[in-house]
């Protein structure tokens, strides 16, 4: 190649061209035509990738970690390969580029690597030592734990923690690392059934891995320390701990395993089975759902010796659904909380003044089971028979003493605490776990007038788990199977209000159950993600069915056929749950150096490789100086054949026309060519589009006018040297089945890219459209407006800020001539359409007016 | 796609066999290996095209191979296949001169269509 080029410019140095000289420059040519082909093409890609993470950041779909990493990548191989084509068109002339490159390369890389790191070296510590400092090393749980027992000497079984370090030398011992992400990263995000595969398989992996015998030592030791303080055999009840849950925004509430009633024979199985529960379907899902880094997640497992309960339940010191209401709500149940917190059946509720420790309502349900411990290991699940299901599970006395300890906590945390309590067969009330609570905002619903006699009313009933109205398809969701069915904005109705079907609610309208409790992890995480829910509604699985389609109106408690119109103000919508979290964070940090564009005004002084600072500057850059090159080739090779000509139609025309290959009919001497000498087919549709309806210059609005003016004047690269602004340049390069035309007008840049051919699965067209002189807004209004009018003709389009890039493939020659044409008339149509991009009445004019101009140009 | 010649290189027994299946139904030469080295022997005594070559290896991995095809063979085109876990390798390749990179699981068609591109650069810088 280098030899090649030492010929080419020993060449240049002759008048005349000897035909071997010519044979030898026209393949010059035509590798540069192949390079800036596929330069064209890594163009594309780039844009595309930038289009992609532009709209990750809207943050209406969850995205994780693997989403990230690729689309980095590909933006990056996609801009070298830009670097390295312009590179190969113009004699290596922009290898600075490489430079900016590698920086800018750094710099994401160092942003992608960042990783959480555990310092402490201790495998396992007694709880006695622990407080909410230690977050990182014992996790949120445990911290808390730790803090109740310790700063407020409250009475919490004696235990210890299996700690995060211990988490990290587990992984590593086993190398689970690499192989729990390559199976977790292949998998789609919104693909369930593949995801739930991919769970089981991942937690068969830990649950099949060894524990390495320093942590089985350090374990031991624990354990006997704590049979030995207890003076007596004992079991454990063994929960998860991690980092970042157990927050107010993010209680990961019922994701992660507990294990109740362990002995010493079981504790190596459970730890491994609770460690494994990290990458249950529900757990990945609603880290993917709320932005956690896989990779951040330590789990600690905490230890506490089993409190064999006679009653037991959840207590929230101030009401989850209304900020102004300060009342104590106690759940509780006979036996273990776990009946409570699972939510599969009914339990007792009391609601307790703050201000005289008085009992202002209560809810007495009759308690079908219980869950006891069994005298040696495990618990199970029995009924309750006799008359014991309908009586009060907790004593006034004991409601009265829960609630002060309710207080005491809030006190010490200074926010609301959701609190797992249980009371033992001598009396003593231990607390078991504690939390943020996160309270909601009072609703307010206008309900219209005819509401209250409407015939729709299915049924009404059951206990408010969250404020807000839904509607949608009715989906009855009874076993695992089912899930993988549950559609898009469907109302989740189900017997038991199960922690495991969390993974379905950030797609469901509303959730409807027969049974389950106000305090239990699935109730929790309903609030979180803001669905209306209604439990403990009896007899809804006979009336309803699936398909149905009904509205839920969960404020108060009532179940219409069909959807109902019911406003209310939107602070039970959903929000965007990715905002703020680490990996939409870590996006946002490595979109800077990718999406934004600097570089506008290519006759700026400031467009040059230094000033590149995104891989977006690279490519506006790479793309400008290749057809430049392109252009320059016959010029500097003073080769005629190769050098580009002014288009003649009717007059000169301010456009230029380079022939790639055989895009004329014949060779053209001098310096204009005309219309009728050109063959390449797609240039002539773009060019049949152009003129097909006169443009009648640019829309007048004398606020759009001020708002270009005003982008002149405090835009630098806009105004720097004043020819930029009127500057028309329009370029096409052709051969016989392709074309691509870069147009400047003043403000406007665009790029139309087109292959057709009989080859129908290689047509494309490729359609790039950026700025406009008025304001931001009105600029993305108008890239939007393109896009719209484009799709209605079968383009794809996506908007990144104010550019839009349209595209469409692999159709039958005829439409695909057709759709090229109507990307011509648009070329010339929509310019400096953005400065009427503020009036609603304008758009729809020359929405229809485009639509129409459209329709005539295809008849 | 006439007469090109592909090497696919994966240490995944599995996926070469089902892959080079898929590729013979389409008409297309391919040979299949399951190591770096195995693909060098390989080249030197066949006539390659394009190599499709895995990243993740053990013993000599991708990039390794991937210089030393580069090296000994420079007309030759290699597209390298990553996986999530080292989808960054990607980059690293097209310094040490690959043509393209494929984020597995990918889509036939996508692959398809960059060897054929592979395909026709490599046969522009013969003739050139």
């Amino acid at each position: 190649m280098r030899k090649k080029l030492g010929n080419i410019f020993r060449i240049f140095k002759k008048k005349e061209h000897t035909e071997e000289d010519l044979e030898e420059l026209r393949l010059s040519f035509k590798e540069r035509y192949h390079s800036f082909k596929l330069l064209l093409s890594a163009n594309n890609s780039a844009l595309e990738v930038m289009g992609a993470i532009d709209q990750a950041l809207q943050g209406n779909n969850p995205f994780g970690m693997s989403f990230i990493r690729a689309s980095s990548t590909a933006a990056s191989v996609s801009v070298y390969k830009l670097i390295k084509h312009l590179n190969e068109i113009s004699n290596n002339k922009y290898t600075e580029l490489f430079l900016r490159f590698e920086e800018i390369q750094d710099s994401i890389q160092k942003i992608l690597s960042q990783k959480k790191t555990i310092k402490d070296e201790v495998m396992v510590v007694p709880l006695r030592s622990v407080d909410r400092d230690m977050y990182d090393l014992v996790g949120s749980k445990m911290a808390n734990i730790g803090e109740i027992k310790n700063k407020i000497s409250l009475k919490v079984p004696p235990g210890f923690v299996i700690t995060s370090c211990a988490y990290n030398l587990f992984i590593e011992h086993n190398h689970l690392q690499d192989e729990i992400d390559r199976r977790l990263q292949s998998v789609e995000a919104d693909n369930i059934e593949e995801l739930y595969t991919v769970s089981s398989k991942i937690q068969n992996l830990i649950i099949n891995s060894k524990i390495p015998q320093k942590l089985e030592e350090d374990i031991k030791t624990s354990w006997d320390e704590l049979a030995k303080e207890a003076g007596k055999e004992i079991t454990v009840a063994m929960r998860s701990s991690a980092f970042g849950e157990d927050t107010e925004d993010n209680s990961f509430a019922g994701q992660y395993r507990s294990e109740l009633n362990v002995s010493f024979d079981h504790i190596f199985d459970a730890y491994k089975e609770i460690i494994a529960s990290k990458y249950s379907l529900t757990a990945i899902t609603y880290r993917l759902n709320k932005g956690f880094k896989d990779e951040d997640i330590f789990m600690s497992v905490g230890c506490m010796v089993m409190v064999d309960a006679v009653c037991g339940g959840v207590m929230y010191s101030r009401s989850p659904l209304d900020i102004n209401d300060d009342s104590i709500f106690i759940n509780s149940s006979w036996g273990l909380p776990k009946t409570v917190v699972d939510g599969n059946s009914d339990c007792d509720l009391f609601v307790v003044s703050r201000k005289n420790m008085e009992i202002t309502y209560r809810d007495i349900k009759n308690k079908k089971n219980k869950f006891v411990c069994y005298p040696k290991e495990g618990v199970c699940r029995v009924d309750i028979t006799g008359e014991n299901a309908n009586l009060q599970s907790v004593s006034d006395i004991d409601i009265c003493q829960l609630s002060k300890l309710a207080i005491k906590m809030e006190d010490h945390y200074l926010s609301p605490q959701d609190i797992e309590w249980a009371i033992n067969q001598i009396g003593e009330v231990f607390i078991l776990q504690c939390r943020p609570l996160k309270q909601m905002e009072n609703l307010k619903i206008d309900y219209p007038e005819d509401l209250s006699n409407k015939e729709n009313l299915i049924t009404s009933g059951g206990i408010t788990i969250c404020p807000g109205v839904g509607s949608g398809k009715v989906v009855l969701v009874k076993t695992g199977a089912d899930i993988l069915s549950f559609t898009e904005g469907s109302v989740l109705v189900t017997n038991q209000a199960l922690p495991r079907w969390a993974s379905l609610l950030n797609r469901a309208k509303a959730v409807i159950t027969e049974q389950g409790s106000f305090a239990g992890h699935f109730a929790n995480v309903a609030r979180e993600f803001r669905v209306p829910s209604i439990f403990g509604l009896k007899g809804i699985l006979e009336k309803l069915n699936n398909g149905d389609i009904v509205t839920v109106d969960a404020n108060a408690k009532r179940i219409y056929r069909g959807k109902v119109e019911i406003s209310y103000n939107n602070l039970g919508e959903k929000k965007n749950f990715m905002e703020g979290s680490p990996v939409y964070e870590t996006l946002r940090e490595v979109s800077r150096l990718i999406v934004p564009l600097n570089l506008l005004d290519p006759d700026s002084f400031e467009f040059k490789p230094l000033s590149c600072k995104t891989f977006h500057d690279i490519t506006r850059f790479a793309h400008e100086k290749s057809v430049h090159e392109m252009f320059e080739f016959g010029k500097t090779h003073n080769f005629s054949e190769k050098s580009s000509k002014q288009l003649f139609y009717k007059v000169p025309m301010q456009w230029w026309v380079l022939n790639l290959d055989d895009g004329f009919k014949e060779e053209v001497i001098g310096k204009y060519v005309h219309l009728d000498n050109i063959v390449s087919v797609p240039m002539l549709t773009i060019w049949d589009g152009i003129i097909a309806i006169p443009w009648d210059g640019p829309p007048i609005d004398g606020k759009g006018l001020m708002s270009v003016m005003f982008q002149a004047t405090t835009n630098t690269s806009l105004s720097v040297g004043t020819r930029s602004k009127y500057t028309e340049r329009n370029y096409f390069m052709i051969s016989k089945n392709y074309c691509s035309l870069t147009s400047r007008l003043g403000f406007h840049f665009l790029v139309v890219e087109s292959m057709i051919s009989d080859r129908t699965r290689e047509n494309y067209i490729r359609f790039q459209f950026k700025g406009g002189a008025a304001d931001y807004n009105r600029r993305v209004r108008r890239v939007q407006f393109v896009g719209e009018v484009l799709e209605k003709y079968g383009f794809k389009s996506e908007v990144i800020k104010d550019t839009i890039i349209c595209s469409l493939d692999a159709q039958e020659k005829d439409f695909m001539l057709s759709r090229l044409k109507i990307i011509g008339y648009i070329t010339i149509h929509t310019r400096q359409l953005d400065m009427i991009m503020n009036g609603e009445a304008r758009i729809n004019y020359y929405r229809d007016k485009l639509h129409s101009d459209i329709n005539k140009i295809l008849s | 796609m006439e007469n090109m010649k592909v090497l696919v290189v994966d240490d995944e027994g599995d996926f070469i066999e089902l892959f080079v299946k898929r590729l013979k139904k389409r008409q297309i030469d391919i040979i299949g290996v399951e190591s770096g080295y195995r693909a060098l022997d390989i080249l030197k005594k066949e006539k390659i095209d394009v190599v499709l070559l895995d990243v993740k290896m053990p013993g000599m991995d991708g990039i390794d191979t991937l210089r030393e095809i580069k090296t000994k063979y420079p007309l030759i085109e290699v597209i390298m296949i990553t996986g999530h876990g080292s989808v960054e390798s990607g980059l690293q390749g097209m310094i040490h001169g690959a043509y393209d990179y494929v984020l597995k699981p990918f889509d036939l068609e996508v692959l398809l269509n960059k060897l054929k591109k592979a395909f026709e650069r490599k046969r522009l810088k013969e003739k050139a």
